[in-house]
């Protein structure tokens, strides 16, 4: 009798064993199976924000913060860093880009907001940065105060905007913005005196800093930079914040924003 | 998934018309005005070009050629970004006119010289012979006649200038495109805003191509 409860109970584990292993083997969600299919994870990232994503025009390469944590995302899902296809994007396409699964995350300077949470999935944030504004020496500007009545250059698609108005409603002074589709083209503007500042993320300012520019100690509204994916690819997004999180957690994050300078 | 056209977008849409309606006023503006601007240039380059002496025909090629041969969107970044090292800072707005009108007027007298040069040059022969002057020939023998080739690839320099005025979107002209970009820049509801906007451009265009049919049947040229 012994004998056979014995049998019983380790049947009973064994089954158990061979239905957990068969459970950890199907807890992957489709859209992570899908990639695990492709063999390649798509990921859509900057080429022209130095230390974010940036592709060295001498070796064509992109390389950066965020590219480096697409790796550990492609590692993560696929077991190989290497495994990544990497698309430029900016902040016109990384939304369309998301809609038609041409990517499956987008790690591209992209500010978590409320209202952009109701169109897509966001990792918690990895990176925060406050707006910033980037001036002509010769214009003696000290601070945003400075800038009553005058021009700000800013980018299609950032918060940056907002960030700047919030900050000028409070002080009480008044901002004429003019957005444009690409960093240069606000440098060029700022340079021909269309505009007077230069208003994004600090951390993509200091990319365009030189000679006859300097960049305000001001800094607004801090900004969160989150990892997007498409709603409905609920799995994905779980995973790439269980990963970021643990990014976070083992100072890994904290070690590549070091490796990359940022600030 | 949330759809690019989910309904809550559209709602956020029509709640900032007034963003979408004011550029389409300045869309229209614009056109209007560099519509004026390149007939005006057009048919006084046109006319140059098809009259018979060197140095207007050297004129009308070097402004022809120059235009035709570099894109709009070089020469409205020039306007807008290389004038003010000259000193010379101009409105938005004007860049748009200037722009889209000289780059059109281009095109439009190429449509008049050839339009003008179609007609057998019998014709002109013909009425100087009769004692009229070159322009009298060229007012009462030649244009009433080329108009019927002119008029066709005229309107469709019209409906091109409208939606070349896009242009304006690069430089924060505050034109149609620039504000869907902006709007749905921000909130990413980029479907309702792109559509609508496509739209407004048919709105514009439409009566333009169909006022012109109209003239071209009036002048005979189609059935």
């Amino acid at each position: 009798m012994k004998k056979f409860s014995v049998l019983i109970v380790s049947l009973v584990l064994l089954a158990s064993l061979i239905t957990v292993s068969c459970m950890a083997a199907t807890t992957d969600s489709p859209d992570i199976k899908a990639i695990k299919d492709r063999g390649v994870l798509k990921i859509g990232v900057k080429v022209d924000v130095p230390k974010f994503g940036y592709r060295d025009p001498k070796t064509d390469k992109i390389d950066g913060f965020e590219v480096d944590i697409a790796k550990v995302i492609a590692k993560k899902i696929l077991g190989n860093k290497a495994k990544v296809d990497f698309q430029a994007v900016n902040a016109k396409t990384r939304g369309p880009l998301l809609d038609n699964g041409e990517v499956d995350l987008v790690i591209a300077t992209f500010t978590i907001t409320d209202e952009r949470k109701k169109s897509y999935n966001f990792s918690d944030p990895y990176f925060t940065d406050g707006v910033g504004l980037l001036v002509k020496k010769a214009g003696k500007y000290k601070s945003l105060q400075d800038l009553n009545g005058k021009k700000i250059g800013v980018a299609q698609s950032s918060t940056s905007r907002k960030a700047v108005q919030d900050e000028a409603d409070k002080l009480g002074i008044k901002i004429d913005f003019f957005e444009y589709a690409t960093y240069p083209e606000i440098k060029a503007a700022l340079d021909s005196g269309r505009v007077d500042c230069f208003s994004v993320d600090a951390s993509i300012l200091n990319g365009y800093v030189d000679r006859s520019t300097m960049v305000l100690s001001d800094r607004f509204s801090p900004q969160n930079y989150g990892v997007a994916s498409k709603k409905g690819n609920d799995g994905l997004a779980q995973l790439v914040n269980d990963t970021i999180n643990d990014m976070k957690n083992s100072g890994q994050i904290n070690k590549l924003i070091k490796k990359w300078k940022i600030k | 998934m949330v759809s690019p056209f989910a309904w809550f977008k559209w709602v956020a849409l029509f709640k900032d018309w007034h963003v979408f309606a004011a550029g389409f006023v300045t869309t229209a503006v614009v056109s209007l005005v560099a519509l004026g601007l390149a007939m005006a240039l057009g048919i006084f380059f046109g006319m140059l070009g098809a009259s018979h002496g060197k140095i207007p025909w050297v004129i009308t090629r070097c402004y022809v050629e120059f235009i035709q041969n570099t894109p709009l969107v070089i020469q409205v970044f020039f306007l807008y970004n290389g004038l003010p090292y000259l000193g010379l800072t101009l409105p938005v707005i004007a860049v748009g006119i200037i722009g889209v009108g000289v780059y059109h007027g281009a095109y439009i007298a190429e449509v008049i010289r050839s339009g003008i040069q179609a007609i057998p040059k019998g014709q002109r022969e013909a009425a100087l012979s009769q004692g009229f002057t070159y322009w009298e020939a060229l007012r009462y023998i030649i244009l009433p006649q080329a108009k019927k080739v002119i008029f066709p690839p005229l309107t469709n320099q019209a409906v091109y200038l409208i939606r070349n005025t896009s242009v304006l979107a690069m430089i924060a002209g505050g034109d149609l495109m620039y504000r869907a970009d902006s709007w749905a820049g921000n909130n990413l509801y980029y479907g309702p805003s792109y559509v609508v906007t496509g739209v407004l451009y048919l709105l514009l265009c439409l009566p333009l191509s169909q006022f012109a049919r109209h003239l071209e049947r009036k002048a005979e040229v189609s059935a």
